[in-house]
């Protein structure tokens, strides 16, 4: 029972904390701050994974989310006008409709949440060492066609996103860089 | 127990560093020196900039000090002498350095000044550089362990090191290693005399003393990270693990912190273009060579 | 009646709805993607809850979240490309003066 206890209060804890985070991601007016506030939002649900016991599924989240939150700082930097905060520019539109909106789904989403009988709670889960063997012979054998094809997303991504980033060649112009 | 022992062992690993790099840059043994100028640190005052972002400019050198702490705390020194043993060290490992990024970052940021500021985003662009030759040798390793946790992958290596089984993940992981811990040649972000410190430039005192001291810890869990995955970790003849562990993490860190002066500094772009067109499809053909040895060789 | 699914699913609900407001509220594409992350962070949570507390023995629940998480990486670099592609021709990423995307 105590386990449990413990448990739920982790689990609160971290989700607090993240849904903190989260709201000052749109609070903050300088943008490394707001960049950085997402990383932490982040890394506070890796940790709730931790207290779900999804011990690889966690520590893949908080390594993942420290490099693509660090790129988003960069680009928050070069591409905002006031990406210091000094100027506490107001740079949100249609603030009710959002208020709104997400009242909306936070109500709809807590509403399907709470009403369903989710039955009762698993109780063996495997070891932490046992999950990744687990994942590893799902990942490769069952859903070994969905996982390469989400490879394949990401090469295609990749080729994608340089092709529209890379700039184009103007005839006569050279770039020295 | 074993987290005493092994801070201690951290703290005179740290010592070591500081005069092995006093050497490497002075040419000069002295034993005292390292602990004369943390004293001296300490005394000094500890200049605040002006306007800078206070959180960031504070957290930064904590961060990356408790980045190193958490890097050590899966790397074992002996059977059972580790904090704590995790079924996903190596990934574990890996989640903790990719947070030695985000404290540059703040650290670059939080001041409020130019040259701060590239040399934490030059980090950034140097952590694009190395952190798939991070990851990939670590894949291959633990492909051979088939576990991700350290005291197994530590274990897999009693018949043949790592070093000798996979030469290329090692180069790679040890290059990578050295970019992480910016040292010589790969010190983009401080580098000394072309960014004036780079992110060290606006600390002062006390703030200078922590972010030199994490910087340490992090270059000792580098050479722990290589003596583990490469180096059979404790295993050795004659002596107790322990000691084979501190000598061979003495070692690496001595190789690491003085072989790179020899080298002039890397540039930024050259760095990323070796990373990538060089390093990649090398640690990718390291992954596979691996994968073929382990299914035909049973070593 | 799970408490810990509940406790679990109303954070994933409050993320939802803080990313929500922030994809609909904010008129900087970063800022955008950032609320477009906070909800597939939201739907990280649900899938993992869901697998610990009603079949942790079926892997397929955490394959799901490496999907998502890949999902967020092709989201992040499509979305980048597209912000520097539209900072190159119009000097600016704000999301008020792309008006003539509309079609």
């Amino acid at each position: 029972m105590t386990g449990s206890v413990a448990e739920l209060f982790f689990l609160a804890f971290f989700g607090l904390a993240a849904i903190w985070f989260g709201i000052v991601v749109f609070r903050t007016h300088s943008m490394v701050r707001s960049a950085l506030a997402l990383l932490f939002s982040q890394t506070a649900i890796g940790a709730m994974f931790l207290v779900m016991q999804a011990e690889f599924l966690g520590v893949l989240q908080i390594m993942m989310m420290a490099t693509e939150m660090s790129v988003m700082a960069l680009f928050m930097v070069m591409f905002m006008m006031d990406p210091g905060g000094m100027g506490a520019m107001d740079m949100s539109h249609q603030k009710r409709l959002s208020l709104r909106a997400g009242g909306v789904g936070l109500l709809a989403a807590l509403a399907v949440s709470w009403l369903p009988d989710w039955g009762p709670a698993a109780i063996n889960i495997p070891s932490a060492a046992r999950q990744t063997e687990l994942l590893g012979i799902e990942l490769l054998g069952r859903s070994m066609f969905i996982f390469e094809s989400a490879g394949l997303t990401i090469l295609t991504s990749m080729i994608a996103a340089t092709m529209v980033a890379i700039a184009p060649r103007k005839s006569g112009v050279t770039h020295d860089c | 127990m074993n987290i005493v022992i092994i801070l201690l062992t951290l703290a005179m690993g740290v010592y070591f560093i500081a005069i092995v790099e006093g050497w490497a840059v002075h040419g000069r043994i002295s034993l005292s020196r390292p602990a004369l100028s943390a004293l001296a640190l300490f005394g000094r005052e500890s200049l605040l900039v002006r306007t800078p972002d206070r959180l960031f400019f504070e957290a930064g050198p904590i961060l990356l000090l408790v980045v190193g702490l958490l890097a050590m705390a899966v790397i074992p020194l002996a059977p059972g002498l580790i904090i704590t043993d995790l079924a996903t060290g190596a990934l574990f490992l890996n989640a903790a350095l990719a947070y030695v990024l985000v404290a540059l970052i703040m650290a670059g940021w939080g001041p409020n000044g130019g040259y701060a500021m590239i040399g934490g985003w030059r980090f950034l662009g140097q952590f694009i550089a190395y952190a798939m030759l991070i990851v990939m040798p670590i894949t291959a390793v633990a492909m051979r362990a088939e576990s991700l946790s350290t005291t197994v992958i530590v274990t897999s290596q009693a018949q043949l090191w790592n070093v000798f089984y996979q030469p290329i993940g090692f180069v790679l992981f040890v290059l990578a290693a050295m970019a992480l811990a910016w040292l010589p040649p790969l010190d983009l972000p401080n580098a000394p005399g072309d960014l004036a410190g780079g992110f060290e430039a606006e600390y002062t005192g006390v703030r200078l003393a922590v972010l030199r001291l994490a910087r340490m810890v992090i270059i000792l869990a580098m050479a722990g990270a290589i003596v583990t995955f490469y180096l059979g970790g404790w295993l050795g003849p004659w002596l107790p693990g322990w000691l084979w562990s501190i000598i061979k993490m003495l070692i690496v860190t001595t190789a690491m912190l003085t072989t790179g002066r020899l080298v002039p500094r890397v540039r930024e772009a050259n760095l990323l273009a070796a990373g990538w067109k060089l390093g990649i499809p090398l640690a990718l053909a390291n992954i596979f060579l691996v994968g073929v040895i382990a299914l035909v060789v049973d070593i | 009646m799970i408490v810990e699914l509940s406790v679990a699913l109303s954070i994933g609900a409050g993320l939802f709805a803080v990313g929500l407001y922030g994809a609909l509220s904010q008129t900087n594409l970063v800022m955008i993607m950032m609320g477009i992350e906070l909800i597939l962070a939201a739907a990280l949570v649900n899938l993992v809850a869901f697998w610990r507390y009603l079949h942790p023995d079926a892997m397929s629940g955490q394959m799901f979240v490496l999907i998502v998480m890949t999902v967020m990486a092709v989201e992040m670099a499509v979305g980048f490309a597209i912000a520097i592609a539209r900072f190159r021709s119009r000097g600016s990423v704000e999301m008020e003066e792309a008006r003539e995307l509309k079609g």
